[in-house]
């Protein structure tokens, strides 16, 4: 193991029961402290079925995971305090308010007092919330539930940050705003990030490495450039359509 | 400890906010408490003041009309007015009024009543002393009509009926003795009368069955609703609790909630222990109504007795099994649509057996035998016991028992099905 492996994953296989193929297959990937990794892919390539085995949600069929060391078998809790989880749905109490949401979750995280008061207050100005942060999140557009839902995995500042699928259903401004944000957390705390995505321009842009997936199956893995470059494409999603095909998924 | 005030405030401002649960927990209970209070007090007051209208044409000029008209104008439960059969010559004539509402219960006595009485018993002491006359039949009978209104309450003509048959008995001895006093008198050549005492030598004492120790408690609509509807409202905690708990499974906070440091069942318990605080709110909430606001409505005053620990036992344990009924009603079922109308229909079929709307011994039989599976029924003969028997921690320790039991039971089947649900395949 590198020394500075942060999630490692080897010969990670799932078979959800009652289906008779893997929803991954083999899956091999090394994260490293400190970069933001993108793990993209097409829908059902598996991406959330990754995200929940490393979030000791799921338990893999075959294969293990550990995160900072810790095994998702035997040490969730562990493991538990010292990463961020966005779920892809929005988890959020709908008739609370966006701050009120977030109160909750930063004291679930054992967070409280000033300290709590002023995190909260700082995550909702940073991603552009002024009054209408008291207001019910069933009010919110789209976009707005979207952000309160990722600041939620990010109060607690935890040293790895998993996000499964944050920008989807954002415009593209949104999205490269949310990806800016991330990459502040990724240099001011050096906070590692793993985020599973369709979107390609953004996971370009930001991403220090990629993986791209399906079918359960990591196809590639380097960083963009490298990628682009090795592949003779003239972006990354050309370098996605070359590996995953141009057949519609359900 | 900051998980669970992190839940007990999160699940405070969602409740606050919802105005169907603030209604099902908190307004309703009020209403029901009030309107089902005020409607048997007002149906028994109504009756018992101005007294049960009641029609006596007595056609009977001797001594069995004049003391039935005696006794009925000192029976307390009749509003009486009696006709001579000057007004009311005929039955149809007198069907007529009851149909139209004027008297609940008529009763007619006819010409000679008396007459036939005294010839009749005449008849049976003549054979008492004249061996040779046998009276195998009576010479003629008399027929006192009873009508009544067919949407009167049952026990409002009993009352009425039997009190119409204890007037006559106490006529017949009377007559009988006055014969007999005669014959006997004639016999002995003697002119001495007997005198027969105006009073009866049996005096009634009617008191309640209560269990102790010199408190008396007064039966009354108050007594009886106020805990009927207190645990009928606890247990309608169910529809608030089931919904939210399966809102917590919604796919993104059903995550969220597993990938908090600590697991989720506590974090569930801690859900619980708000909606035990709740019910417990509501239950202090509908005891003060009954002791300040219902005196200001002209109701009597809320007696809850004086066995504390009793009763806050009691209250306890009901409120638990509300709530682990909740949580089983919570975890059984996947939309919060399912377990409102399951939470909700068990829970009135559980009140009707339980003896909410219609007390247990009123039931037939058989549902009195069903109804002992209704928690709500344990709970109700619980605060019956402290409300109106006067019982105490011995005379309800079997109902909390029963409850205590239902809660384990609710929790193991719930945290069993909850294991399989947080299963990670
Ligand atoms: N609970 C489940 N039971 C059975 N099959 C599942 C379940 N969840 C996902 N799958 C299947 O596993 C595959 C991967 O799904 P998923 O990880 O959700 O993909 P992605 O997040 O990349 O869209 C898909 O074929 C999907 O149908
Ligand atoms: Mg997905």
């Amino acid at each position: 193991m590198k020394e500075n492996s942060c999630i490692r994953v080897s010969n990670l296989s799932k078979k959800y029961s009652g289906s008779d193929s893997f929803a991954l297959k083999d899956v091999t990937l090394e994260i490293f402290n400190g970069e933001i990794f993108g793990l993209l892919g097409p829908n059902g390539a598996g991406k959330t079925t990754f995200f929940s085995i490393v979030c000791g949600l799921l338990n893999a069929t075959s294969g293990n995971a550990q995160i900072a060391g810790y095994s998702t078998d035997k040490d969730i809790e562990s493991i538990k305090k010292i990463i961020g989880v966005v779920p892809q749905d929005i988890a959020l109490y709908p008739t609370l308010s966006g701050r009120d949401n977030l109160m909750f979750i930063g004291r679930m995280y054992g967070l409280k007092g000033k300290v709590l008061k002023e995190r909260v207050q700082e995550c909702l100005s940073k991603f552009g919330f002024d009054k209408n942060s008291n207001e019910q999140v069933k009010k919110y557009s789209g976009g707005m539930k979207r952000r309160i839902n990722l600041i939620g995995g990010i109060l607690h500042e935890p040293e790895i940050l998993l996000l499964d699928e944050p920008t989807v259903g954002m415009d593209v401004q949104t999205r490269t705003s949310m990806m800016e944000h991330l990459k502040e957390l990724n240099k001011e705390k050096k906070m590692t990030i793993l985020y599973t995505s369709h979107y390609l321009e953004q996971a370009e842009l930001f991403c220090d490495r990629v993986a791209i997936m399906d079918q359960g199956q990591i196809l590639c893995l380097g960083s963009p450039v490298d990628l682009i470059k090795k592949e003779n494409g003239k972006d990354l999603e050309d370098v996605f359509l070359k590996f995953t095909g141009r057949k519609i998924r359900d | 400890m900051r998980r669970l005030i992190a839940t007990f405030i999160k699940e405070f401002k969602i409740l606050i906010v919802d105005k169907t649960g603030i209604t099902i927990l908190f307004v309703m209970p009020v209403m029901l408490v009030f309107i089902m209070t005020l409607i048997q007090f007002e149906a028994y007051k109504s009756l018992t003041q101005s007294g049960i209208p009641v029609l006596l044409v007595n056609n009977d000029n001797g001594s069995l009309g004049l003391s039935l008209e005696k006794g009925f104008k000192k029976f307390s439960i009749c509003k009486l007015t009696v006709d001579h059969g000057e007004k009311y010559k005929n039955s149809e004539d007198i069907k007529k009024r009851i149909v139209d509402g004027e008297f609940i219960v008529a009763l007619v006595i006819p010409k000679g009543a008396t007459n036939v009485l005294r010839d009749n018993v005449g008849e049976m002491t003549n054979s008492f002393f004249d061996k040779e006359k046998t009276t195998k039949q009576i010479a003629t009978q008399v027929k006192i009509e009873v009508i009544v209104d067919p949407t009167a309450s049952k026990s409002f003509v009993m009352a009425i009926s039997s009190g119409l048959k204890e007037f006559i008995a106490s006529v017949k001895t009377k007559v009988l003795f006055q014969i007999m006093g005669e014959k006997i008198a004639q016999l002995l050549d003697s002119d001495t009368k007997a005198v027969l005492p105006e009073q009866d030598f049996f005096v009634y004492d009617e008191s309640y069955a209560v269990r102790n120790s010199g408190k008396t408690y007064e039966p009354n609509a108050v007594q009886h609703n106020i805990p009927a509807w207190a645990i009928f409202s606890i247990f309608f905690i169910v529809l608030p609790l089931a919904g939210s708990i399966i809102n917590e499974r919604s796919e993104g906070l059903f995550i969220r909630m597993r990938t908090f440091p600590g697991n989720y069942l506590s974090i569930l318990s801690g859900k619980l222990f708000v909606y035990f605080f709740v019910a417990i709110i509501q239950f202090v909430m509908i005891m003060l109504l009954g002791k300040f606001v219902m005196p200001m409505l002209g109701l009597p005053v809320l007696d809850i007795g004086t066995h504390w620990f009793a009763l806050t036992t009691l209250t306890i344990m009901l409120s638990l099994a509300a709530v682990s009924y909740g949580l089983l009603i919570g975890t059984l079922f996947s939309t919060p649509q399912q377990s409102a109308v399951f939470g909700g229909i068990s829970i009135l079929i559980l009140s009707a057996l339980g003896g909410i709307w219609v007390p247990v011994n009123l039931m037939p039989p058989i549902m009195q035998t069903i109804s002992s599976v209704s928690p709500l029924n344990w709970a109700l003969v619980g605060y019956y016991e402290l409300f109106i028997k006067g019982g105490d921690w011995q005379a309800i320790q079997f109902q909390v028992l029963k409850l205590a039991l239902f809660f384990i039971f609710s929790i193991t089947v719930s945290y069993q099905l909850y294991k399989s649900k947080l299963r990670k395949y």
